[in-house]
């Protein structure tokens, strides 16, 4: 058993076309134990950047607070919001401070950044538990669940959804391959971020 | 959190460690970190520098990432490969990218290979090897071309064609039979393209896409993606479902604002020339 | 982490599994190596050159830890480089030897080197020392080391005498890596040797094809008689 496993749980964001969608479970255990049904794991940073983190349940809390501490410190010597992309290295660096003592996390990142012309661009990241960004143009995806949502979203996802249907498309990902993963489930959400709203759905779930 | 300042010393942080060994104690294995499984290379030729890779990056079995870029900046006219632990390369060449600019900068002359190559080694050869960064260091100064591998532990190795990662025998075996000196900066990115290939076809954790480099006196140029030999087909059906098909229990909406027009309602706006 | 990362680290690290050799005559020194550079199995270099130069008239032979040797012998060279500065004169080989044993021995949990120091200076004219693992210092008319070594003790004590000139010095030392070479698995490639005299230093290469040969055995099978090679068998019939 490995330490991710230890209280369970997965996370996936996913580009659509001028969207971006973040979805996580809901279960918190202890080992084979539920806990419960409501664990948040998924946190705004701004209106148009969330992040998911997969993981230790104590970890996702202290990083949670780093988190929002660091972007808080930049937003104010910055005197502007943070960007995607400056936010994946933020959450890099984090971890790879701890690279011989590290954080039992994978953190997903999901949001749209401001291009030049003033026009928004759906961004993804995931890093691993020290910090290794990657950049991917499809999806990424995080925690015990990890190998079922490679393969379900690699036969799901095609590029160029529209926010409802990336809904459609995310929520069937992780509906499917949490039901065969034991140390994820217990309900799910998922955000869809666009240009003028953010939808959160809670999904109806298998609680077995 | 760990302090209230808002200065924090520079360096690692090894805070979590006791935790850490503590549940690693208590036969909970630790988790991997991604790796570049790798085949990179790096090869020269009549006028620079050759380098190459291929662009799988893996967490155990798992592909992690298909298309990760491994050919590192270092400078304009130096680039190093990385293998090993994923965060280690990416992190340790950007370290020194930016020691080497401030360098350059100091002395105002521009950066020399070996001088990457000893800030390196030294940095390595201090972790003892605990930073996992198996390194291809390439590039041209003012001495000529200049190529180097770089291990782990901070050994270094001169020579005129190198290989490294697990897809490094197979790469080598293709230099080994086919590496020239004098080769043209054609035959040489021909060269290079096959011994990636090897490395992509024959070994486990390198796939996917060559990336190439070309370093010459006066002139880089990266060639990302310079042969896809793994290109996936387009899909026959489309898997979208039909709008609806999830059930949801709850939803809320958060309205964003995206315009602001600013009306003043009383009198004049203050001059605030 | 640790548990798994120190097996892995240990596994990787890069060796000079190799055959070292240094022997003084009247002029000067001769140094001389193998060139293979092992990670387990795999050959990372087979052209590497372990004769490392630390000042003018003094070279070491590195063995051990390719990273380690490397290091030490990049520390000593700037160790002699501000001797010379400071002291305004070319340093002894006793003095580059002993900087050497400085960091062996005071270090000795943490590095695997087994170096060997040889040169000329005007002082003592040629002289060669050994600091093998622990951190020693010893001064010797020749000394072995690295892997091969062990092989060759006999050949050495068996062959070595007083009073040679250089080309026989350099022949002693071609002939003796050459036999290391031939039996220890971990060394291999090509000869490099150098010779240090007030002069100069000269470097000298022998090829992989070119090596001394010495005895290497005969055909086991059919020895002293020859055999038929048409022996009127007929080959199994194989169904299409």
């Amino acid at each position: 058993m490995s330490i991710m496993e230890y209280n369970g749980g997965s996370v996936i964001a996913m580009v659509g076309k001028d969207c971006v969608a973040i979805a996580s479970d809901l279960r918190l255990g202890n080992q084979a134990l539920g806990i419960s049904s409501n664990f948040q794991k998924i946190f705004p940073v701004t209106d148009r950047i969330y992040v998911g983190l997969p993981g230790l349940a104590t970890d996702v809390t202290t990083l949670r607070e780093r988190f929002r501490y660091r972007v808080n410190m930049y937003t104010i010597k910055e005197e502007r919001e943070i960007e995607p992309e400056t936010f994946a290295h933020l959450v890099s660096s984090t971890l790879y401070e701890h690279r011989f003592g590290p954080y039992f996390i994978e953190p997903v990142m999901a949001g749209l950044s401001k291009t030049p012309s003033g026009g928004l661009k759906p961004f993804i990241a995931a890093t691993d538990l020290i910090g290794c960004l990657n950049f991917a143009k499809d999806f990424v995806v995080a925690g015990t669940a990890s190998s079922k949502l490679y393969g379900v979203a690699e036969g799901l996802w095609e590029p160029g959804l529209e926010p409802e249907d990336l809904f459609e498309t995310i929520s069937q990902t992780i509906l499917n391959a949490v039901d065969r993963d034991a140390y994820s489930g217990w309900g799910c959400i998922v955000h869809v971020i666009t240009k003028d709203k953010v939808v959160s759905r809670t999904l109806k779930g298998r609680m077995d | 959190m760990a302090s209230s300042s808002v200065y924090s010393s520079p360096g690692f942080d090894f805070s979590n460690q006791l935790r850490n060994n503590f549940l690693s104690e208590k036969g909970l294995p630790l988790p991997k970190a991604t790796s570049t499984g790798t085949t990179i290379v790096g090869c020269l030729f009549e006028d620079g520098i050759v380098l190459g890779a291929d662009t799988r990056a893996t967490e155990g079995p798992i592909v992690a990432d298909k298309n990760c870029e491994k050919i590192h900046y270092i400078s304009e006219s130096i680039r190093c490969c990385g293998a090993g632990t994923a965060a280690d390369t990416e992190f340790t060449t950007a370290l020194i990218s930016s020691n080497i600019e401030l360098h350059a900068l100091h002395t105002g002359r521009k950066p020399r290979v070996v001088t990457a190559m000893t800030m390196l080694k030294q940095m390595l050869f201090q972790y003892q090897g605990h930073i996992g960064a198996a390194l291809v260091l390439g590039g041209v100064d003012a001495t000529g071309p200049n190529l180097f591998t770089i291990h782990p532990h901070g050994s270094t190795d001169k020579l005129p064609y190198v290989t490294m990662g697990s897809g490094s025998l197979a790469a080598m075996a293709v230099f080994e039979s086919s590496w020239r000196p004098n080769m043209s900066r054609d035959e040489a990115l021909t060269l290079v393209k096959h011994a990636i290939s090897a490395g992509i076809f024959n070994d486990l954790g390198s796939g996917s896409n060559v990336d190439a480099c070309i370093i010459t006196a006066t002139h880089t140029e990266m060639l990302r993606n310079v042969e896809m030999p793994n290109q996936r087909v387009e899909k026959e059906k489309k898997y979208g479902f039909r709008r609806g098909t999830t059930a949801w229990k709850r939803e809320t909406v958060k309205s964003l604002i995206v315009e602001e027009e600013i009306t003043h309602v009383l009198g004049e706006a203050m001059d605030t020339t | 982490m640790d548990h798994i990362d120190m097996q892995q680290l240990k596994s990787g690290e890069v060796n000079l599994g190799t055959s070292i050799m240094a022997v003084q005559f009247d002029g000067g020194v001769v140094i001389g190596a193998d060139s293979r550079t092992t990670t387990g199995s795999y050959i990372a270099n087979r052209v590497t050159d372990k004769l490392t130069h630390v000042h003018d008239r003094v070279y070491c032979c590195r063995s051990g830890s390719a990273a380690d040797t490397q290091a030490v012998a990049d520390v000593v060279h700037l160790h002699l480089q501000m001797y010379t500065q400071t002291a305004g004169a070319p340093p002894s080989v006793h003095a580059a030897a002993a900087i050497f044993q400085k960091f062996c021995y005071e270090n000795k949990d943490a590095l695997s080197a087994g170096i060997i120091v040889a040169g000329w200076d005007k002082e003592v004219g040629p002289s060669v020392y050994n600091i093998p693992l622990g951190g020693g210092l010893f001064r010797q008319p020749w000394a072995i080391g690295g892997s091969g070594s062990t092989y060759v003790y006999g050949y050495c004590d068996a062959t070595y005498q007083e009073g040679w000139g250089r080309d026989e010095t350099v022949n002693f030392v071609k002939n003796t890596l050459a036999l290391a070479m031939s039996r220890d698995g971990s060394s291999g490639g090509v000869i490099r040797m150098c010779v240090i005299t007030e002069d100069g230093v000269e470097r000298l290469f022998v090829p992989g094809d070119k090596l001394p040969k010495f005895w290497e055995g005969r055909e086991v099978l059919g020895a002293g008689k020859t055999i038929p090679i048409d022996s009127g068998a007929v080959p199994m019939a194989v169904e299409a």
